[in-house]
């Protein structure tokens, strides 16, 4: 039985879905999905994260997002990562969300820095998972999982690819993810997305990351990124591998004392389905064992 | 950042119970036992014999209270480590010896099975465990085990020749503060514990075995040497049949980082559940220099362990 239902705000000005629920005063834990708009071979969306948010919902109240661009939530302009971070702060004021855990996949991680840089003091702790486009690049070797979608892009079995390429087993790719993914690739936002990418050719997005990355490199051998950080990579990831997310790590823990690095065992991009429960213990401990040591530290 | 976050959490946690006694295997073997619910059981590190440092169960008194609140937790002292006996014959100052009595220990208290969490020499001690009574162990809990990991370790480059007498506080200061991060995690009731322990005749027996007897090198390292390898094999080839989880201080200078991945890799291989957590600003002692952090790790993994 799902815990979540959906709701559409509007934020800015602009239709925002997000999947919410769970207890209800109990500490907030908001998802960032990942696949880029108009270019992954996927549609991403609050869909992805699955039946794992029930294992959050138990004890926590979850708020997964869609991204501008991606299922229910409208585009303003080009997909780029300051506009989806600004897009982020306004829904936790909207929310009155003054302080929240923030937990991002893939462009959703980029998304999760980008506010970690610019608002820290609103988030109680950060979980990085599974996120090519957060770690270094230096000279790594292009990815193929993804290099030839079967046409017809966006189609139900175009879709099942992408996800099966992925991933490790493919046995998490069911109805309910198809069916989502199908209705995301029919929407609005994902169409405008299409449109927007194909006639910048992805520069003003590539530009915002290169942005974003510049300025969290800065400030990891700086001052620190002020909010406590793990990586959750996995064993099996076709699109990043865990060399990559060690670095991200490395990078992280120059400044920040609590950074934390985690492997999941046999998972591939999305180990918050394949291996839900793991998932769900290492994100759940590093929020609990944040909460009590900044308990523990605060002055009485 | 804190500078004294172990000493904070000192202060927060209320003190271990006192040791109870039990006889296993002819050896009075102390043990602190607290708590209802899943049974956890530590196994800390170092071994019998060492002048400079001693471990005790003690040494795991930042996680022991919080987490019997949760769970039935069980901390002991080793074959002739703490206020533990001595083995009652030389060719036992070993660490097959240092195994069977763990397990004869978790054996006498009748659990079911249990939750081992083993630290360096312990973590070794627990992966045995594991595979020799597989029966007694429902999960297992690795931690910053040089012991365990197929990497050199290089605790003779940083730890060898204090500057300080053996058998003092100074010289257990010294070598806590080259295993952690951050030198003021070794607080003052950590070394107390392991003063006390160095100064006891039988710990001092230990030591003139160990060293002037030579029965080190004559007993424990060649046997140590067989067995660890016996162990590496048998965990290629998938022996090890219970949840695992690898936690590792980023910042130890004597059991490198890329071990932890190694062991990963090598259970990972055959085990589903294999779960690997790497701590910053940690040395040896990830449980001591993050208790919060270790706590839950340790908390949820044993949770979802359990159903």
């Amino acid at each position: 039985m799902a815990q979540t239902k959906h709701e559409t705000i509007t934020v800015d000005g602009r239709a925002t879905r997000l999947l919410r629920g769970g207890k209800r005063g109990a500490p907030v834990v908001l998802f960032l999905h990942g696949g880029t708009p108009g270019v992954s071979p996927y549609c991403g969306g609050a869909h992805l994260w699955g039946a794992g948010l029930d294992l959050f919902a138990a004890e926590r109240e979850v708020i997964a997002l869609d991204l501008p661009g991606s299922g229910g939530t409208a585009l303003s302009g080009v997909p780029t990562v300051d506009g989806m971070g600004r897009h982020l702060l306004a829904v936790l004021d909207s929310l009155g969300l003054a302080r929240c855990h923030l937990v991002g996949q893939d462009l959703g991680a980029m998304v999760a820095l980008w506010a970690a840089l610019e608002r820290p003091a609103a988030l109680l702790s950060l979980s990085v998972v599974a996120s090519r486009m957060a770690a270094p690049m230096g000279d790594s070797l292009d990815t193929l999982a993804l290099r030839d979608p079967p046409p017809p892009l966006w189609s139900r079995a175009s879709q099942q690819w992408a996800f099966e390429q992925l991933s490790y087993s493919h046995l998490h790719i069911d109805d309910a993810l198809l069916d989502a993914s199908v209705a995301a690739s029919d929407g609005a936002p994902h169409r405008a997305a299409v449109t927007a990418m194909g006639e910048d050719r992805t520069r003003g997005f590539a530009a915002s990351l290169a942005r974003t990355k510049a300025r969290l490199w800065e400030i990891c051998r700086g001052d620190g990124l002020m909010v406590p950080t793990q990586l959750v990579w996995s064993s099996h990831d076709p699109a990043t591998r865990a060399e990559e997310g060690y670095a991200l790590f490395a990078a992280i823990a120059l400044r920040q004392t609590a950074a934390q690095f985690h492997l999941v065992n046999r998972a591939g991009s999305f180990p918050f389905r394949e291996q839900a429960h793991e998932f769900h213990q290492i994100v759940a401990a590093f929020q609990d064992g944040c909460v009590a040591e900044a308990t523990r530290k605060a002055p009485a | 950042m804190s500078h004294d976050d172990t000493a904070a959490a000192a202060r927060g946690a209320a003190a271990m119970p006192p040791a109870r006694t039990i006889e296993v295997d002819g050896v009075a073997t102390a043990y602190h036992d607290a708590g209802a619910g899943e049974p956890i059981v530590f196994i800390y590190g170092g071994n019998f014999g060492t002048p400079e440092s001693a471990s005790s169960a003690q040494v795991w008194n930042l996680n022991f209270v919080p987490l019997s609140r949760q769970f039935r937790v069980v901390a002991f002292d080793k074959l002739g480590q703490g206020y533990t006996g001595n083995p009652l014959r030389d060719e036992d100052y070993t660490m097959a010896a240092v195994v069977r009595h763990a397990a004869a220990f978790i054996a006498a208290l009748k659990l079911p099975p249990v939750h081992l969490v083993g630290h360096s020499r312990g973590g070794f001690a627990a992966a045995r465990v594991a595979l020799d009574h597989p029966q007694l162990v429902r999960s297992l809990t690795i931690v910053n085990s040089g012991t365990l990991s197929p990497r050199v370790s290089t605790n003779e480059i940083v730890l060898t020749g204090p500057p300080h007498p053996p058998y003092t506080r100074e010289s257990a200061r010294w070598t806590y503060e080259g295993y952690c991060f951050n030198p003021r995690n070794v607080t003052d009731d950590w070394i107390e514990i392991v003063y006390d322990v160095l100064n006891q005749p039988k710990y001092r027996e230990s030591v003139r075995k160990m060293v002037e007897e030579q029965a080190g090198a004559r007993f424990f390292v060649p046997q140590l040497a067989k067995q660890k390898r016996e162990t590496l094999q048998w965990m290629n080839e998938g022996r090890l049949q219970r949840p695992v989880q690898i936690i590792w201080g980023y910042n130890d200078r004597t059991a490198s980082v890329e071990g932890a991945f190694d062991i990963f890799r090598m259970i990972g291989a055959h085990q589903r559940r294999t779960e690997l957590h790497i701590f910053n600003q940690a040395g040896h002692f990830p449980y001591r220099e993050h208790p919060e952090r270790f706590n839950a790790t340790l908390g949820r993994f044993v949770t979802l362990a359990q159903s």
